[in-house]
C-alpha cells in the first residue's frame, strides 16, 4: 500500500482541468482506491490501496486514470514506440541470478524539477512495492547520451571488474560495492549465495550499473540537464519487468517524451521492449449480471468500461475487452467486473437485503464456557480479559517452576510479548501485581485461550481454554479455593478425586490435583510465598486452574454413555 | 427528643452519664475509662445530632528543658557563682562550676554588673545587693509551666533571655478539647434515657419473643457505609457476547479456529501469493518454536497450489510463480479472522449458510493507547446462489444499522487480496461521526473454485474495537483488556 505525493497544480495541468481536494474526495479518488492521508499546501499525500497497480503510483498515472472522470477522453490511451537501434545482448551467465531485462529510450524530454521528483518517487514505489524491495523487479535510469550502444547484460565474478558506484569517487569491485556502498549493504542479501553478480556494460566495456544494487556514477545520474533517458528493468519474472517498464515509459510519455524501443537479444529469442499491445480478456454477460446484481445494457457497459480506460472490442455472448499493457492486476474476469462497479459508483447502487433464512447457532463449547464464566461473579469474583502473549519469566520463572516448552515468537516486538501463554494463572498473578494498591480482598478469574505444544496436531499445537481463579486477601486459604472449585464441578454433576500434589507454584502439602476417572483436570491450592514475593504481593493468595477442554470432553462422554 | 434518644448508639449512651457543660475531653476520657477512639466517635455522632460542640484550643505551654529541670534544684550557674564570690575573690580555675557553665555564669553576672573582672573575679556592690534578691529568670522558672499567652512584661523578658540559652526551657503545643453542650444537649441530659433498647436482633430474642414491647435503637440512615464490590463479567466480554447474540438472531452460525495457524489457512487458501508483502516479518509474527505444521490432504493442497501457479480451472491466470508447500506449512499466530473462514471453507460448508467468528488475532505493533498487540476481529461469510454485490451492500448496511447503530452508510472501493469486488464501509454514527466500520467483498473464484464451492461467498470483517470503546466510554484501547481493577470494579449495570 504505497503512499505517494501529488501536487494538485501538477495534476490539474496533466488532466487539463482545475482539480481540487474537494472534488477528488467527493468521488474521483474512489476510482483509484485512493485515500487522502494528509496535505501540505498544494501537496497531497495519497494512500493507494491497490497494491497491484503500479501504473497509479504517480501524478502522471493518477491523471491518466482520472481524465475520463473529468474530460471526454475514453478508452485506452495510445502509446507508440519508435524503433531504435539500441541493442542489449543478454549473456547466459545471468540465468542463475537475475535472468530478465527490459529497456526503453525516452528522447526529447525537458526534465523539470516536478518531473524528476515524480520519476524518482515512481521508481522507488515500483521497485519497493511492486518489485518486492527490488527482489523481483529493480529499475535503473541513465543519461542516454553517456552510453555507447550496444549493451551487454551479464554476470561477473565479484572481483573481476571495477567501477565507480553512484555517489562515490573511487572505483570498487562488485564485492566492495556490496560491502561499502549504502545500497550495497542494504541489498546484498538479494545476491547472497551467487558466485556471479549481474552488471550492464556498454560497447566500451564501461560498467553502466550493477543491478539491482546501484548505477555507475558516470552514466547513472539524471539531472535537469539530461535530454535523453535510458530506462532499464531487471528482475526474476519477465512479465513483471515488462509491466514495470511500461509504467515508467508511459509516465514519461505523458510528460511529452518520445519513446524508442530496444531490442533485447536472449540468444534463442529476441524481444523488443516496450510493447504497448493491449491485453485481452473475455467477460461473460451472465457473470457480470450475477456478480453485480445489476441489469446493465450493452451501451451502459461500454460507457462504464471506456470511462475506466478499457476498449470494448466485440460483444456477442460475451464482452471482448482490451486493457492497457501496464496493468497486471487482471487475473480473472471478476477483476474487470469490479471496475465496472467502481465506474458505476458503489454509492449509486440500490442495495438489497438478502432474503436468506438460516438457523443461527452459537458453538456448543463456547456456550459451555459461558455457563462457567457466569457462575463465578456469584462468588464475588471479577472477570478479566488478558493478553495471550506473555513471556517465559512470567509463565515459569516467577511462578517458581521449571521452564517448559511453549510457543515462542521469532520476531517479537518486545521481549515482554515473546511467548503465547500455556496457562492462565500467571496472567492473574501479573494482574494482582498491577493492582497492589487497590482495596483487598481481590477475587478475580479468567476463562481464556492458551496454547500448548502437540507434535501430532496439524498446527503443532493445541489451542485450549483454561479457567483460572485467584483470591487475594488476609485469610485466603485452601478451603476457599476448594469451595469454589467444588461448586463448579458438583454443579456439572461430576464426582472427582483429589490427591495431594507437589507443584512449586503452591505451598507443599496445600496443593491438590483434581481428576475425574483418571483424567487430570485442575490444580488447586495456596500460592507459594516465593511466587508471591516474585510478584511483590503482600497478601496470601489461594487459586485454582482448570482445563476446560478436558472438562467438556468428560461431560460430552458422559452424555453419550447415558 | 424521643427520636434522638432512640437513635443513640451504645457508645453515646455510655458517655452521657459523664457529660457536663465545658468538660475537657481529657477529663471525660479518664472518667468514662473508655478507649479514646470510642469516646471521640461518640462525641462526633452527638455533634452531628447537634447535641454538643467540640472546641479545640491550641495552647503553647512553656515547660522545663533538660537543663532547666536540673537548675530548678541546683540553682542557675550564675547564682551558684555569685554565692562562691560572696566569700572571696576567685581566679577562673578556682570557680567550682562545670566548664560549660563557667562562661554563661560570668556573662550573665557581667550583664547584671554584679562582678568585676581582673586577674581575679570579684563581686561588686551591685552584686552584693543581688545576693538576697531573686533574679527575674529564677522567678520565671519557679512559676513553670506557664501559658505563653498569659506572660507579664517582666516574664516576657525572662522568657526571651532563657530561650536564648540551651535546653533550659521548651515550648510545647497542646491541644485542649472542650465539650460545650448545646441547648438541645442540655435538655437531653435532663431527660430520662431508656437504656433498654434493642441494639441487635438476635436469634435468641426471636425465639424467646423478648423483643416484644421493646424499642429498637434507631440508626442514622443517612450515614455513609463502606463500599463493597459485586463480582461481575468483564465489560468487553459482555459487549462481545451481545454482538454474538445479534449475529445468531440474524441467522449466523459460530465457527472457531486455532490461535496458531499454518500460513496455508492464513494466506494460501485465501489466494495471497507467497511473496506478498503482507506475509513478511514486518507485517506478521512468525514462530521460533514450533516452526512447521501439516497440510490437509493432497487433493485440496494441489488444487490450491494450481490456482496460485496458473489459475488451473478457476478461469484465472494465477500469480505465475512456483508455489512452495514448505512455506504454506510455516506456523504463525493467526493474523486475521478470515483464516477462520478459510478453515471452515476447507472443512466444508452448507449451502445456503451464514457463518461468523470472533477471533483473537496478532499483529507486530507497539502497545499504546491506540494500538493493541493482539485484539479481536469479527468476521463472517454468507453463501447462496442469490448473492451478488448488491446483496453484499445490503447486508453491510444492515450490519451498520443493527450492530453499529449507524444512521447513514457510505461505500468505498478497496483492495483485499482475497475478495473481488472489494468494498470498505463507513458508517455515520450519531455521536462519533463517520467511522470506518469494516471491509467486505466476494471471495475470488481462485479461492472458492478449488474448494468446490459453487455459489458465490461474500465475506466481511467488522472492526469492533472502536465500537466497543465507544459503547464502554473508553479512550484508551488497552482498557478493552483492562489491567485496572479499580475501573473494572466500578458499578456499571447497563
Amino acid at each position: 500500500m504505497p503512499t505517494i505525493d501529488i501536487s494538485l497544480k501538477d495534476l490539474s495541468k496533466l488532466i487539463g482541468k482545475e482539480i481540487t481536494r474537494e472534488n477528488l474526495e467527493a468521488e474521483a479518488l474512489l476510482w483509484v482506491k485512493g485515500e487522502i492521508d494528509g496535505q501540505e499546501g498544494d501537496l497531497l499525500k495519497i494512500d493507494c490501496k491497490e497494491s497491484n497497480r503500479p501504473d497509479l503510483w504517480s501524478t502522471e498515472g493518477m491523471a491518466r486514470a482520472l481524465s475520463p472522470f473529468y474530460t471526454k477522453e475514453r478508452g485506452i490511451r495510445k502509446y507508440t514506440a519508435e524503433a531504435s537501434d539500441l541493442y542489449i545482448h543478454v549473456d547466459r551467465t545471468v540465468d542463475e541470478v537475475r535472468p530478465f531485462i527490459t529497456a526503453a529510450v525516452i528522447t526529447d524530454i525537458s526534465i523539470t524539477e516536478e518531473l524528476l521528483k515524480q520519476l524518482i518517487q515512481l521508481q522507488e514505489k515500483v521497485s519497493m512495492t511492486f518489485g518486492r524491495k527490488r527482489k523481483t523487479v529493480g529499475l535503473g535510469i541513465y543519461d542516454y547520451d553517456k552510453i555507447t550502444a550496444p549493451l551487454t547484460y551479464k554476470a561477473c565474478k565479484p572481483t573481476e571488474i571495477k567501477f565507480v558506484p553512484l555517489g562515490f569517487t573511487k572505483e570498487m569491485t562488485l564485492k566492495e560495492v556490496l560491502e561499502k556502498h549504502p545500497k550495497g549493504i542494504e541489498y546484498a542479501h538479494l545476491l547472497k549465495g551467487h558466485d556471479r553478480y549481474p552488471i550492464i556494460i556498454d560497447k566500451n566495456n564501461v560498467v553502466a550499473s550493477m543491478p539491482p544494487i546501484t548505477n555507475s556514477e558516470t552514466t547513472g545520474k539524471v539531472t535537469e540537464k539530461t535530454k535523453n533517458i535510458f530506462l532499464e528493468i531487471t528482475g526474476t519474472n519477465l512479465e513483471d519487468c515488462k509491466v514495470a517498464l511500461n509504467v515508467m515509459a508511459c509516465a514519461l510519455a505523458d510528460r511529452g517524451g518520445k519513446i524508442h524501443s530496444v531490442t533485447i537479444d536472449y540468444g534463442k529469442q529476441k524481444i523488443i521492449t516496450p510493447d504497448f499491445t493491449p491485453k485481452k480478456i473475455k467477460v461473460k454477460f451472465e457473470d457480470i449480471e450475477r456478480i453485480t446484481g445489476l441489469k446493465l445494457s450493452l451501451k451502459e457497459l461500454k460507457e462504464l468500461l471506456e470511462r475506466f480506460r478499457y476498449d470494448v472490442k466485440k460483444a456477442k455472448d460475451c464482452l471482448d475487452v482490451e486493457y492497457p499493457s501496464f496493468r497486471q492486476d487482471i487475473l480473472h474476469p471478476v477483476d474487470v467486473i469490479e471496475d465496472i462497479l467502481i465506474s458505476y459508483g458503489f454509492n449509486n447502487i440500490e442495495t438489497i437485503i438478502p432474503n436468506l433464512a438460516t438457523r443461527g447457532e452459537l458453538s456448543d463449547f463456547e456456550q459451555f464456557c459461558e455457563s462457567i464464566r457466569n457462575v463465578l461473579p456469584g462468588f464475588g469474583a471479577q472477570e478479566l480479559l488478558n493478553f495471550t502473549l506473555s513471556n517465559k519469566e512470567i509463565l515459569f520463572e516467577k511462578m517458581n517452576i521449571k521452564e517448559q516448552d511453549c510457543v515462542e515468537i521469532a520476531n517479537p516486538v518486545s521481549s515482554k510479548w515473546s511467548c503465547i501463554r500455556s496457562w492462565v494463572l500467571p496472567s492473574l498473578m501479573e494482574f494482582l501485581e498491577n493492582n497492589k494498591t487497590q482495596e483487598y480482598p481481590q477475587q478475580i478469574y479468567e476463562l481464556g485461550e492458551c496454547v500448548i505444544l502437540d507434535e501430532k496436531a496439524e498446527t503443532g499445537t493445541q489451542t485450549i481454554k483454561r479457567l483460572a481463579w485467584a483470591h487475594a486477601e488476609k485469610e485466603a486459604n485452601f478451603t476457599k479455593a476448594k469451595q469454589v472449585l467444588d461448586y463448579i464441578l458438583k454443579g456439572l454433576g461430576l464426582d472427582y478425586e483429589m490427591k495431594e500434589e507437589e507443584h512449586d507454584s503452591f505451598i507443599s502439602g496445600r496443593c491438590a490435583r483434581v481428576s475425574v476417572n483418571g483424567v487430570k483436570l485442575a490444580y488447586v491450592g495456596e500460592i507459594h510465598p516465593q511466587v508471591l514475593k516474585n510478584f511483590s504481593l503482600e497478601f496470601p493468595v489461594c487459586a485454582f486452574e482448570l482445563n476446560v477442554n478436558e472438562l467438556y470432553k468428560i461431560l460430552k462422554g458422559k452424555e453419550k454413555s447415558s | 427528643m424521643q427520636n434522638i434518644i432512640q437513635s443513640l448508639h451504645p457508645l453515646e449512651r455510655k458517655i452521657i452519664p459523664f457529660l457536663k457543660n465545658n468538660i475537657l475531653f481529657q477529663d471525660l476520657l479518664e472518667q468514662t475509662k473508655m478507649q479514646e477512639v470510642e469516646v471521640m466517635r461518640a462525641l462526633q455522632w452527638m455533634e452531628n445530632k447537634e447535641l454538643l460542640k467540640i472546641k479545640t484550643e491550641i495552647t503553647e505551654i512553656i515547660t522545663f528543658g533538660n537543663l532547666g529541670k536540673k537548675y530548678a534544684i541546683a540553682g542557675l550557674p550564675e547564682r551558684r557563682l555569685l554565692e562562691q564570690l560572696k566569700k572571696k575573690k576567685l581566679t577562673l580555675e578556682e570557680i567550682k562550676l562545670e566548664d560549660s557553665e563557667k562562661n554563661i555564669a560570668i556573662g550573665e553576672l557581667k550583664k547584671k554588673a554584679a562582678i568585676s573582672m581582673g586577674k581575679e573575679i570579684e563581686i561588686t556592690e551591685q552584686g552584693k545587693k543581688l545576693l538576697d534578691k531573686e533574679f527575674l529568670e529564677e522567678k520565671f522558672l519557679k512559676g513553670l509551666p506557664k501559658d505563653q499567652k498569659t506572660l507579664t512584661e517582666e516574664e516576657k523578658l525572662a522568657f526571651e533571655n532563657l530561650k536564648k540559652r540551651k535546653e533550659i526551657i521548651q515550648v510545647t503545643i497542646e491541644k485542649t478539647k472542650t465539650i460545650t453542650l448545646t441547648e438541645l444537649g442540655k435538655k437531653l441530659l435532663k431527660e430520662k434515657i431508656d437504656f433498654d433498647l434493642i441494639e441487635t436482633l438476635t436469634p435468641d430474642l426471636l425465639k424467646t419473643g423478648k423483643w416484644q414491647g421493646k424499642n429498637f435503637r434507631k440508626y442514622d440512615v443517612k450515614i455513609n457505609v463502606p463500599k463493597i464490590y459485586g463480582g461481575k463479567r468483564q465489560p468487553y466480554m459482555e459487549f462481545l457476547n451481545k454482538i454474538k447474540l445479534q449475529l445468531v438472531q440474524l441467522g449466523f452460525k459460530e465457527m472457531n479456529g486455532p490461535l496458531i495457524e499454518t500460513e496455508f489457512y492464513n494466506f494460501d487458501v485465501l489466494f495471497q501469493p507467497q511473496d506478498h508483502p503482507a506475509r513478511t516479518w514486518t507485517d506478521t509474527y512468525h514462530l521460533k518454536h514450533p516452526t512447521h505444521g501439516k497440510l490437509p490432504n493432497d487433493l485440496v493442497v494441489n488444487r490450491i497450489k494450481n490456482a496460485h501457479q496458473d489459475g488451473a480451472r478457476t478461469g484465472s491466470t494465477g500469480w505465475g510463480y512456483k508455489w512452495d508447500a514448505k512455506i504454506a506449512m510455516q506456523l504463525m499466530p493467526r493474523a486475521h479472522g478470515t483464516a477462520v473462514s478459510a478453515r471452515q471453507m476447507v472443512k466444508g460448508i452448507e449451502n445456503p449458510s451464514k457463518y461468523f467468528t470472533i477471533s483473537r488475532v496478532y499483529r507486530p505493533d507497539v502497545l499504546d493507547a491506540t494500538h493493541l498487540i493482539e485484539f479481536n476481529q469479527l468476521d463472517g461469510f454468507i453463501t447462496d446462489k442469490s448473492i451478488s454485490f448488491r446483496t453484499l451492500l445490503g447486508m453491510l448496511k444492515l450490519f451498520a444499522i443493527e450492530i453499529a447503530g449507524a444512521e447513514e452508510v457510505k461505500f468505498f472501493a478497496d483492495y483485499y487480496p482475497f475478495t473481488e469486488p472489494s468494498v470498505q464501509i463507513s458508517a455515520k454514527h450519531p455521536q462519533l461521526g463517520w467511522v470506518e466500520l469494516g471491509g467486505a467483498g466476494i471471495f475470488r473464484p481462485e479461492i472458492t473454485q478449488p474448494l468446490n464451492i459453487e455459489t458465490p461467498v461474500m465475506a466481511w470483517g467488522l472492526g469492533i474495537d472502536r465500537l466497543a470503546m465507544f459503547k464502554l466510554g473508553i479512550k484508551d484501547i488497552r482498557y478493552l483488556f483492562s489491567q485496572d481493577l479499580k475501573w473494572l470494579r466500578e458499578p456499571r449495570i447497563i
